[in-house]
């Protein structure tokens, strides 16, 4: 009986408290609104809203298969829209898709908490976002300005905000697909058909497949040696390298590296250069890898060593 | 060479000197790389952990790349066994051969063997070669100043086959890669024996079957 007297009271202590807090928010916020009048300062608002929205990017494309005939499909890509800062008149955020980050302007309307958002309008890809919040989800669509330049003038949205945190564990998960799907490299072949003895030669493609050395060696945790990556196949090397940048939340402009993060659920794009984020080790370590991924570049299948 | 010359057919013959001449290019184009002298280019890239923690390295690595291609064209002419007009040619060309081999390019090279890529395997490898190298042109030199010709010629088919393993290794480092696209060091484990095992063995065959 006595400990719950005890945990009532205490309940009653904080939620009074929380009350006290959250009058004292609205009077300083009045406060300010006086200050606004006399300056120019324009008035932040719904800072609740700011951050990263994550998520699918959907529209229909005409897709060409490699057998067969065209056909309309739904193409998915990984989007992040940021909201920067909101204001009585003003949205101002970016939006990244493929690592092509651009910034965004608009309108936030406080009744039906939906935002109107254009890019600036100078490049093929951009256009207009149509987005509704709902608690932490933010979905809707978006219209490209110039229909005729892009191959879903028409995408739907559907993003969850995230937090971005930079955190020297993450690493491509153990179930991850490895095999890079954007390189494929052409080989030929011979066949040679038993039953007449005709010799027939066909190209089949070949795709690289990385190894479990990406789930292994963490270039953020650990002083990476020359030893550590002798044996290893450049795939595996430009992943190693690249999950530096992912960790930071560099925006990748090449779909292999963003074929491999985009299937973990800490990678979020955030910025189209990190350089200035590395710690120390983390520059040592890219510029060893940098010199091994040349060198296999260079040497790997040529007449040398 | 002057069984060569009975038993090998002309036409092989010319296809052997057209075959060296190409590699012998390869070889030149690879120690072009290094003119310049650079610390931290081509073989080096991946060498920096022996350059920054051991000053003598880059001197013997240095001595080996430079020395080496004047060791296999000195070798070839040498092998050749003629003198095309002028005095004593092969005779200088061999003394070339074995001056830059005995006191430059094998002492370095073994040195090399001991940081070689690839762990243990290679390691015993390159060591093994690199002595032997120097034994059997030493040998070919004593057997030479002794006028044992017919010696001197088989010890120096051995020098001469270990030091195309330059060009063997490299060869079969190409075939192999092309064929099952192995890790790099697991490349290099298997081609530091592939590349002077067989070339031995051929010439023991072709010693015992009395070709040389």
């Amino acid at each position: 009986m006595k400990i719950l007297k005890l945990t009532l009271v205490s309940m009653l202590t904080i939620s009074l408290v929380s009350c006290k807090k959250e009058a004292k928010t609205t009077d300083s916020s009045k406060d300010s609104l006086t200050v606004k009048k006399d300056s120019t300062v324009i008035q932040e608002m719904h800072k609740e809203y700011y951050g990263i929205y994550m998520g699918d990017f959907a529209g229909k494309e005409m897709i060409t298969p490699e057998i067969g005939e065209e056909y309309e499909g739904d193409v998915y890509k990984k989007i992040s829209l940021k909201i920067n800062r909101i204001t009585k008149d003003s949205v101002y955020g970016q939006s990244i898709v493929n690592g092509n980050q651009r910034p965004f302007r608009g309108v936030f309307n406080e009744s039906t908490k939906s935002f109107i958002l254009d890019e600036p309008g100078n490049d093929k890809t951009d256009g207009r976002f149509e987005v509704t919040l709902n608690n932490d989800s933010l979905t809707g669509k978006w219209n490209a300005f110039n229909k005729s330049a892009v191959k879903a003038p028409l995408k739907t949205l559907k993003l969850i905000k995230k937090e971005f945190v930079y955190n020297p564990n993450f690493m491509l998960n153990e179930d991850s697909d490895l095999i890079d799907w954007e390189n494929p490299k052409d080989f030929v072949e011979k066949y040679t058909d038993e039953e007449t003895g005709k010799t027939e030669t066909y190209t089949a493609s070949k795709n690289r497949i990385a190894s479990d050395a990406v789930f292994k060696i963490n270039a953020s945790k650990q002083k990476l040696t020359e030893k550590d990556l002798k044996n290893l196949r450049k795939l595996d090397m430009e992943i190693i390298k690249n999950s530096v940048f992912a960790r930071h939340g560099y925006a990748f402009k090449k779909q292999t590296y963003r074929n491999f993060f985009e299937q973990t659920d800490w990678y979020i794009p955030v910025s189209n250069n990190v350089d200035k984020d590395l710690s120390p080790m983390e520059k040592d370590n890219v510029a060893l890898l940098n010199r091994f991924i040349k060198y296999a570049e260079d040497k790997y299948d040529s007449f040398g060593r | 060479m002057l069984s060569v010359k009975k038993n090998i057919p002309n036409p092989l013959k010319i296809l052997l000197i057209i075959g060296f001449g190409y590699f012998f290019w390869l070889m030149l184009k690879i120690t072009f790389e290094y003119i310049p002298l650079k610390t931290d280019v081509s073989f080096l890239m991946i060498k920096q952990t022996e350059v920054g923690q051991r000053p003598e390295y880059l001197y013997f690595f240095y001595i080996h790349v430079y020395t080496s291609i004047f060791v296999l064209l000195s070798g070839f002419l040498a092998i050749l066994r003629k003198d095309f007009g002028l005095k004593s040619f092969h005779k200088n060309a061999g003394k070339i051969y074995i001056f830059l081999i005995l006191f430059l390019a094998a002492p370095s090279g073994i040195y090399m063997g001991i940081f070689a890529n690839g762990g243990v395997y290679s390691k015993i490898s390159f060591v093994i070669l690199g002595g032997f190298w120097w034994y059997s042109t030493f040998k070919a030199y004593q057997l030479a100043r002794h006028k044992n010709f017919k010696e001197h010629k088989q010890w120096m088919w051995r020098s001469f086959a270990l030091t195309v393993s330059a060009i063997t290794l490299r060869m079969w480092k190409v075939i192999i890669v092309y064929l099952f696209h192995p890790n790099p060091m697991d490349v290099y484990q298997i081609i530091a024996w592939m590349g002077w095992i067989p070339n031995i063995i051929l010439i023991e065959y072709l010693i015992t079957k009395k070709y040389i």
